[in-house]
């Protein structure tokens, strides 16, 4: 089975995942995206995501506490996992090598 | 409320909660209000931040697809997958059906109608005949009826007869008679008539009813010579004494006569015995009482059954002691016995057929409604082909698509049932409006939890129903094919079923076509019944004669001559006469009457016609035609000989061959007399209504009767419109007597109307329902040859390069079409002969089986159905077959 490929959504979760470290949960995710991107996901396209990491291993996921602003429910905390680091970076790497060279002529004025 | 605002959407949450596996419950909710409370509320507000969750909420299902789940392990492998799946589809629906607009008003539209108008006739069905009176054990509540040997009619009981079966039945808990009664209230701002009850004490006994407000009737209220009493209703408690509770022991006047107050009913009492009663007194009456006698059939009786005691064993005992009274007095009765309906059947029993009828009529509609939608889900259907083929390549299970094809047809069949529901609301409104007199209990027909449940059946039937057929048609053809071929094939299993479709929405369509037609002629020919008078620029009131100051007959006749003087100076009277019983009124005023050339060996057997006490003038009045010797005039007084005037059904029953002018009759004493001797023969009149068969009548100066009747009918015929008079006269009434009330103002043409109302009601429904199955049908028709032309279109271009002429084409789409017609014409001819016989009840002068009717119903359809055929064939038989050969 050749390794799996990560979709641009997934390529996006995983990389706030790195960047929030050990406080990474749906809410931080979602608003990573958002502020570095503008991209105002779902929750529901977040958690679609999150859940096909885990199922193929780039993710994995502990429950933390339950705090008030929650409704006292518990959060799902992410890590990502030596197999995610190793997907993010092929794919990171596809799309460097491919974009090298064309990048000028796509600078925006 | 602030607080509130600031939670998530509890809804929501909890629509979420059922939705997500359970494994992400916790995070993905916890999430959500987080981000909820912590970033959206505090920026865009709690009706934003409220919208925000539901826009989340609603997408969120969406995360599971592709999570890792293949196609062919579907989600019901997670606890709350169902629920998942049925929130998806229904997601999935709710997308298609706002995509085609179209397709969706149209289905909507049907089903709301269809859905709509079987509510409401429901709605009117389940009080009358389902729903058990608001008794406790209604059902052991039953009149008590005399059965006649005559005419197999039931009569009422006299008192002595009602007091003898109370006295001796041991079936009975309680039994109690009933009369009408009619008094002035006097004491307010202007006098009031009311419509009482007269019972026996134990009436409210036996409907197992308590007073709101003190007490009901005991047995000493009963005994003549002591206080009156009187109970009042809620509706006259709250209108005239403005729902003062002190009232219970005060006094009140009633015709001049002291009543004391002594409970008030509750308000939800419903009365159906009187529907109208606004008061009850006691009937105070002895069997020595003249009008207690055994043949003063006049009072109605109802009893309820001890506990344990079934209604055979109660009629037998009943049967027993019914046949020693008449073994006692065998010159009292001409009954063979008893009848003891339930007072629900009793009450229900003269709108059965019509509203069993309706119901039958509706039902039709909302199949051929159906049938149109699962036709318009079919066409879809085949379109959908290409998609439903790509899903069961990927491993959709066929039971999977068919939940979707049926989540969408119940979605369909919900939405247009909750239109349906306000079709329904609406349509009750305009159900009681249209409503005859005689419909029971009119008050309790409205959209209720009983009805709704009803509409929810209906939806759930219809929704499977009519997304059953297509979704298995869908899935059983050959989904590989589908995939190959895209969208351009339809099964041919599919243009069966719909042909099918077509067919019976023809067969339905026939039906109640043919069924309205027979009232449509029923109708016409009871108008073309001659009423024996001539209604037109005739005005009719009731005036009544109560009070102190007409208390003896003397004054109440001076009283009448006063007021027709009166009536007959107003400009525009032509003339004006009094009448105790109206032709069409609904009085019924029958009398024994025995003929001195052939007495009866028992008098009970003798006739009894209508009897009329009139003044002069009445019949010229009406224009009621003289046949022989002559009419009442004024020299016709009390101290006259006594006359009478028979019609023409009286005299040649009784006198066939003779002449009746100069026999004599009595309508009291069958030896004793006094005899009347008949100067004159009229025309019949219809007394009933147009289309009842009663006609005997007899016909005695007013004069000249015992006692004066204290409510007569004014009768004026006037030179211009009459309603345009009803001033004036009641003006001139009240300028003798400014007291007396007047009621029920009519012009004579409403009332002729009016007593065929319950025909017109099932008519002007039926009619209704037809237009609509009508319009239905043709459109089904429409609608599959359309669908047949487009999907046929390579073939018919193949057909017309070939050579086949247009007319060729036109021809062959036309035979298609009405093909289907007339298979379904067939069908719906022999189901309509058989059908038809249930409205027999309803129908008047005209056989279930009236050729005309069926001959008239079958071309009108089979024209409209051609032009229905012509339009898409005309377009097939433009098709150019170059352009069509060229885009395969």
């Amino acid at each position: 089975m050749p390794p799996a490929t990560l979709g641009e959504l997934e390529q996006l979760v995983l990389l706030a995942i790195a960047r929030l470290g050990d406080d990474a949960y749906g809410v931080t995710v979602r608003r990573e995206i958002a502020v570095r991107t503008r991209r105002d996901l779902s929750f529901g396209s977040v958690y679609t995501t999150l859940t096909r990491l885990e199922a193929k291993g780039f993710v994995a996921s502990r429950v933390g506490a339950p705090t008030p602003e929650r409704g006292g429910r518990r959060k799902k905390h992410y890590l990502i996992s030596a197999a995610g680091r190793r997907a993010l970076h092929r794919s990171l790497n596809a799309i460097r090598t491919m974009a090298r060279g064309i990048d000028a002529s796509w600078e925006m004025p | 409320m602030s607080g509130r605002r600031d939670d998530p959407p509890a809804v929501a949450a909890w629509i979420l909660s059922r939705a997500l596996p359970e494994s992400e419950r916790d995070a993905f909710l916890g999430d959500l209000e987080e981000s909820f409370r912590m970033d959206i509320l505090p920026h865009r507000g709690p009706a934003a931040a409220r919208r925000w969750y539901w826009a989340q909420a609603l997408r969120a299902p969406l995360f599971l697809r592709g999570s890792g789940h293949s196609p062919r392990t579907p989600l019901t492998a997670h606890g709350d997958g169902h629920m998942l799946n049925t929130i998806n589809d229904l997601r999935f629906a709710l997308r298609l059906l706002a995509r085609n607009p179209g397709f969706t008003s149209l289905a909507l539209l049907t089903l709301a109608l269809g859905i709509g108008a079987t509510t409401a006739i429901f709605s009117a069905v389940y009080p009358i005949i389902m729903q058990p009176l608001p008794y406790p054990h209604a059902d052991r509540v039953h009149m008590i009826y005399e059965r006649e040997k005559k005419d197999g009619q039931t009569s009422y009981l006299g008192y002595s007869t009602f007091a003898d079966l109370a006295r001796d039945s041991k079936s009975f808990a309680s039994m109690a008679a009933m009369g009408q009664g009619n008094v002035t209230l006097t004491g307010g701002d202007q006098p009031v008539q009311l419509e009482t009850q007269r019972v026996s004490p134990a009436y409210f006994d036996v409907l197992g009813v308590h007073a709101a407000i003190g007490r009901t009737f005991r047995a000493e209220d009963d005994v003549q010579n002591t206080p009156r009493v009187v109970i009042l209703s809620d509706g006259l408690w709250r209108s005239r004494f403005g729902a003062d509770t002190s009232v219970v022991g005060k006094t009140i006047t009633l015709s001049d006569v002291p009543f004391i107050v002594i409970g008030v009913m509750p308000r939800g009492f419903e009365n159906v015995l009187a529907p109208g009663a606004q008061g009850w007194t006691p009937l105070r009456y002895l069997v020595t009482d003249p009008w207690g006698c055994r043949d003063c059939r006049h009072l109605r009786v109802v009893g309820r059954l001890k506990d344990g005691v079934t209604d055979a064993a109660a009629a037998r005992e009943m049967d027993v002691i019914f046949g020693r009274i008449v073994h006692d007095y065998p010159d009292k009765y001409s009954s063979i016995g008893l009848v003891m309906p339930t007072v629900q059947a009793d009450v229900s029993h003269a709108a059965r057929p019509v509203l069993f009828a309706l119901l039958g009529a509706v039902a039709l509609v909302l199949l051929i409604a159906c049938a149109n939608v699962t036709n318009l889900l079919l066409a879809r259907a085949a379109l959908r082909q290409g998609e439903l083929s790509v899903r069961a390549a990927l491993g959709a299970a066929r039971g999977r698509v068919i939940r979707q094809l049926v989540t969408e047809s119940l979605l369909l069949a919900a939405l247009g049932g909750g239109a349906g529901v306000l079709v329904a609301i609406g349509g009750v409104r305009a159900l009681v409006a249209l409503s005859p007199a005689g419909l029971p209990r009119t008050a309790a027909i409205h959209v209720n939890t009983p009805v709704l449940l009803f509409a929810l059946a209906l939806v759930a039937v219809v929704g499977i129903g009519f997304g059953l057929v297509p979704a298995l048609h869908a899935t059983r053809a050959d989904l590989h094919n589908g995939v190959k071929q895209g969208m351009r094939r339809v099964g041919g299993a599919s243009r069966i079923t719909r042909a099918s479709l077509v067919v019976s929405e023809v067969a339905l369509a026939i039906v109640l076509l043919v069924g309205s037609g027979l009232l449509l002629r029923s109708m016409a020919r009871v108008f073309a019944i001659n009423p024996g008078f001539e209604p037109a620029h005739v005005l009719t009131m009731q005036v009544n004669a109560g009070g102190a100051r007409l208390a003896n007959d003397t004054a109440v006749r001076a009283y009448y001559d006063r007021v027709l003087a009166a009536v007959r100076s107003v400009p525009g009277v032509e003339a004006a006469a009094l009448t105790n019983q109206l032709p069409m009124s609904g009085d019924y005023d029958g009398q024994g009457v025995h003929i001195e050339a052939h007495p009866a060996a028992n008098p009970a057997d003798d006739p009894s016609p209508f009897r009329y006490s009139v003044s002069p003038g009445y019949f010229e009045t009406m224009r009621i035609p003289l046949i022989r010797g002559r009419l009442i005039n004024e020299h016709d007084r009390a101290d006259s000989p006594l006359i009478a005037l028979v019609n023409e059904s009286f005299a040649k029953k009784y006198w066939p061959g003779a002449d009746p002018i100069g026999q004599r009759v009595s309508m009291m004493d069958p030896v004793k007399g006094p005899w009347l001797e008949v100067v004159g023969v009229v025309a019949d009149v219809q007394q009933l209504s147009l289309s009842s068969d009663k006609h005997d009548g007899i016909y005695a100066p007013e004069t000249q009767w015992q006692y004066a009747d204290r409510g007569m009918s004014l009768v004026v015929r006037t030179k211009g419109n009459p309603a345009a008079l009803a001033d004036a006269t009641r003006g001139a009434v009240w300028s003798v007597e400014k007291d007396q009330p007047i009621e029920r103002v009519a012009t004579a043409a409403q009332l002729v109307s009016q007593s065929e109302a319950q025909r017109r009601f099932a008519l002007v429904l039926f009619e209704v329902f037809a237009a609509a199955a009508f319009v239905l049908a043709v459109a089904g028709i429409y609608g599959v040859l359309a669908g047949t032309v487009t999907e046929r279109l390579r073939e018919i271009g193949v057909r017309a390069a070939l050579g086949a002429s247009r007319g060729d084409i036109l021809a062959m789409i036309v035979r298609q079409g009405l093909g289907l017609t007339a298979v379904g014409a067939g069908i719906g001819i022999v189901a309509a002969l058989g059908l038809s016989r249930l409205l027999t009840s309803l129908l008047f002068g005209v056989s279930a089986l009236d050729p005309a009717t069926y001959i008239a119903v079958t071309a009108v359809l089979g024209v409209v159905a051609l032009g229905a055929c012509l339009v898409p064939a005309l377009r097939a038989a433009r098709v150019d077959p170059i352009a069509t050969l060229r885009a395969e």
